[in-house]
């Protein structure tokens, strides 16, 4: 099956900086990709190339088996990092301006609106401008306007980044629901349970290289089973200075605990000090492995995006 | 290219939605319109009331006639309805031996009291043809001049009409002897095919500054009014990301060139709205014959050309800006261009035939507004000059739309700090 998504060997430098740096990708059809990374770190250049709003200086990408050109754009839903619809222009209008500018006709357009207000419950706001809107009910129709004209690859940038849980779950719910019909879903995020829970692949890129790919079972086993979950009366307080003791990661209550030796020496050592209630062997989160790439950076990170 | 005329028919009817539009091609018309009607009837209504004025004539000659004359004024004021002025009515004051400074004073009280309502001093040595005294006219309401008209006339006859007699000379000999002759402005006479000449042509202020003006007007208005929506709409599709979604669905070339398309058919709207009201004005004023096709014609080409040749600039430039005060000194320097190619075609009205004329009407900046003045105005320059002033920004125009659209291209994705000339001109090159 060719793959929604074919990225070969693409580079992309500004001016000094090296935004992306030989970057190999495939996603495969139909699947829930997820695109992590801290901010600066290349995602939203690789989307703009994958989009054709930017060219890469070497590389090849392909998308839905073609190479990109205007024209096969109009099977990509793209939604933008945060806003991107006209504050004074009136919901179903806006809707439609951007199904046509994907070649769509009107009559095309106005059952897939219907459909898609009714499911996001905005019908009685199709009349009204956009300005007139909380928030959430325009990220709601920001997400409509990416795939009113039935994309076959839906590329999100922070798609539910400031929803409130309802909205959340309820822009999930169309996500699952486009990926049963077909749709291969792309979306960056910076919040790792969703991408956990959501995604049947990711990808991480970092300082624009490549340092995660595959499923999230394969990144696990990747990074290990050296991860421990405690909850004891001594708490946080305890763990500093155990043998074998590489980091902590503190909940309050719980901590979890990267290890560098046995884990039953560990829990040994713990017992002599203080009360265990809770001992656990656990994959790491991918947030323990987001942040464990990224961490000695945390400076850097600090450097504002490049466009 | 079905895209390009959707995105230029949402350019075209977010733009005639604007308060702005609205403003300018309907509200405009009509409140002047309005203000107009209003000053003719307020004009009116205020010369109703009867004027009484205290004369102190010191000439003991003058108060007579002012008389006479007010008479005669009220006279046809009554006959006519009061719809040419006030009724006038002068009181004679007695000076006796008082100064005019004592009698300033105590007239002045009088007309602070409302029993009169202004006076007029009339000192003896009006009637020395050598002396340069005036007459002095005293009102606590200056700017009311119906009254001070009529006296400033009536006084100048009367005055004259005495000094004429004392120096035993007949007046009406005088006025017939220095009557002025005549001058009348006409187009040239021109021989037809039949062998026939046809009449010249009385060349009025309507021909000579009217026509002129207005095109010169229309154009720089059908330009400006454009430019600030397009500046707006691209800082705002910028600043909320909407330029990244459209520019995922469309080339930044088809993007550019749907705006361009929609603001040339406003300007055009706004164009035809106006020559409209043109042509029914000059009808209304009998004047059929100064409809001209073939000027609007050469009008909408010309405007066709400085559409896209501004509207492009103010497009780049404020693609290059991050948000509106950016934009407003980015694009100072192009508004200032557009301003002064229009100032500098005033000059033309003076003179179209002048070498500076023809020069002005050869630079692309200037061309749609200097040609067209020296098109409206009789002969018109040599058709070869409009062809090559035509190609010229025609060519102009092209360049700089391919210009502008390179510097569109990476100006829509750039953030933060405008960039400097050098570096937009690394731009087009890139």
């Amino acid at each position: 099956m060719t793959p929604a998504i074919a990225i070969r060997s693409v580079r992309k430098q500004f001016g000094a900086y090296l935004a992306v740096n030989d970057l190999t990708l495939d996603v495969p059809e139909g699947s829930i990709y997820g695109f992590i990374g801290p901010n600066g770190s290349g995602k939203t250049t690789t989307i703009r190339m994958v989009m054709n709003i930017i060219l890469p200086d070497a590389g090849d990408i392909r998308v839905l088996g073609q190479p990109v050109t205007s024209s096969s754009r109009d099977d990509i839903g793209y939604l933008p990092e945060e806003r991107g619809l006209y504050k004074k222009m009136q919901v179903r209008r806006l809707l439609r301006y951007y199904g046509q500018l994907k070649g769509r006709s009107i009559a095309d357009l106005d059952p897939v609106i219907k459909h898609w207000l009714d499911r996001l419950r905005l019908t009685e706001w199709a009349d009204k401008r956009i300005d007139q809107l909380s928030k959430g009910m325009a990220q709601k129709v920001q997400f409509i306007s990416a795939i009113v004209a039935q994309p076959k690859l839906l590329i999100l940038d922070e798609p539910f980044s400031g929803l409130d849980p309802v909205n959340a779950e309820s822009l999930r719910d169309a996500v699952f629901e486009l990926r049963r019909s077909g749709t291969t879903v792309v979306f960056s995020t910076h919040d790792m349970s969703t991408a956990e829970k959501m995604c049947d692949r990711i990808f991480m890129i970092f300082r624009g290289n490549k340092v995660l790919d595959g499923s999230l079972d394969e990144i696990q086993a990747q990074y290990g089973h050296d991860t421990v979950r405690v909850r004891t009366t001594g708490g946080a307080a305890i763990l500093q200075g155990l043998a074998g003791v590489e980091s902590v990661n503190d909940h309050g209550n719980v901590q979890d605990v990267r290890l560098a030796g046995d884990p039953q020496a560990f829990l040994r050592q713990l017992i002599e000090k203080t009360s265990v209630q809770q001992f656990e062997i656990t994959k790491p989160s991918l947030h323990d492995v987001f942040v464990r790439i990224a961490r000695p950076t945390a400076d850097e990170m600090r450097e504002p995006e490049v466009a | 290219m079905r895209r390009v005329f959707t995105i230029a028919q949402t350019e075209f009817l977010a733009l005639v939605r604007t308060k702005f539009f609205i403003i300018g091609i309907v509200a405009m018309p009509v409140l002047m319109g309005g203000l107009f009607a209003f000053m003719g009837y307020a004009g009116k209504q205020v010369d109703h009331k009867d004027r009484t004025f205290a004369v102190v004539d010191r000439t003991g000659a003058l108060f007579e006639p002012v008389e006479a004359a007010a008479l005669a004024n009220n006279a046809e004021v009554a006959a006519t309805g009061a719809s040419t002025g006030p009724k006038v009515f002068p009181t004679r004051i007695d000076p006796g031996a008082k100064t005019d400074e004592e009698l300033t004073v105590e007239l002045s009280d009088r007309v602070r009291k409302e029993e009169i309502f202004a006076f007029v001093l009339l000192p003896a040595e009006l009637m020395d043809p050598d002396s340069k005294l005036p007459i002095l006219y005293y009102s606590q309401n200056t700017s009311y001049e119906r009254l001070s008209d009529w006296l400033r006339t009536t006084l100048r006859d009367a005055i004259q009409e005495v000094r004429f007699s004392r120096a035993g000379v007949d007046r009406t000999l005088v006025s017939k002897l220095s009557a002025r002759a005549d001058f009348s402005t006409f187009s040239l006479v021109e021989k037809r095919a039949d062998g026939t000449v046809s009449a010249a042509r009385e060349v009025d202020e309507i021909e000579q500054f009217g026509i002129p003006f207005f095109f010169l007007i229309l154009m720089f208005m059908a330009v400006m009014t454009t430019a600030q929506h397009l500046i707006n709409t691209i800082i705002e599709e910028k600043m909320s990301k909407i330029s990244e979604v459209l520019l995922g669905s469309v080339t930044p070339f088809q993007l550019m060139a749907g705006k361009l398309l929609g603001i040339v058919s406003v300007s055009f709207l706004l164009s035809f709205v106006y020559l409209g009201g043109g042509v029914y004005a000059l009808l209304q004023m009998g004047r059929p014959d100064l409809i001209n096709p073939v000027l609007v014609g050469w009008f909408l080409l010309f405007l066709v050309c400085a559409a896209l040749m501004f509207g492009s600039v103010f497009q780049a430039l404020s693609s290059a800006c991050s948000d509106l005060k950016d934009a407003q000194s980015m694009l100072q320097p192009a508004m200032m261009i557009l301003i002064a190619s229009y100032v500098v075609s005033v000059l033309v009205i003076r003179a179209p035939d002048s070498t500076m004329a023809t020069v002005l009407s050869m630079i692309p900046m200037v061309a749609p507004f200097a040609m067209m003045i020296r098109l409206t105005m009789p002969p018109g320059p040599p058709m070869w000059e409009v062809l090559l002033g035509l190609s010229i920004l025609a060519a102009s125009t092209v360049v700089v739309v391919w210009a502008a659209g390179r510097i569109f291209r990476v100006g829509l994705l750039m953030q933060g700090k405008p960039p400097n000339l050098p570096e937009l001109l690394r731009w087009v090159r890139r």
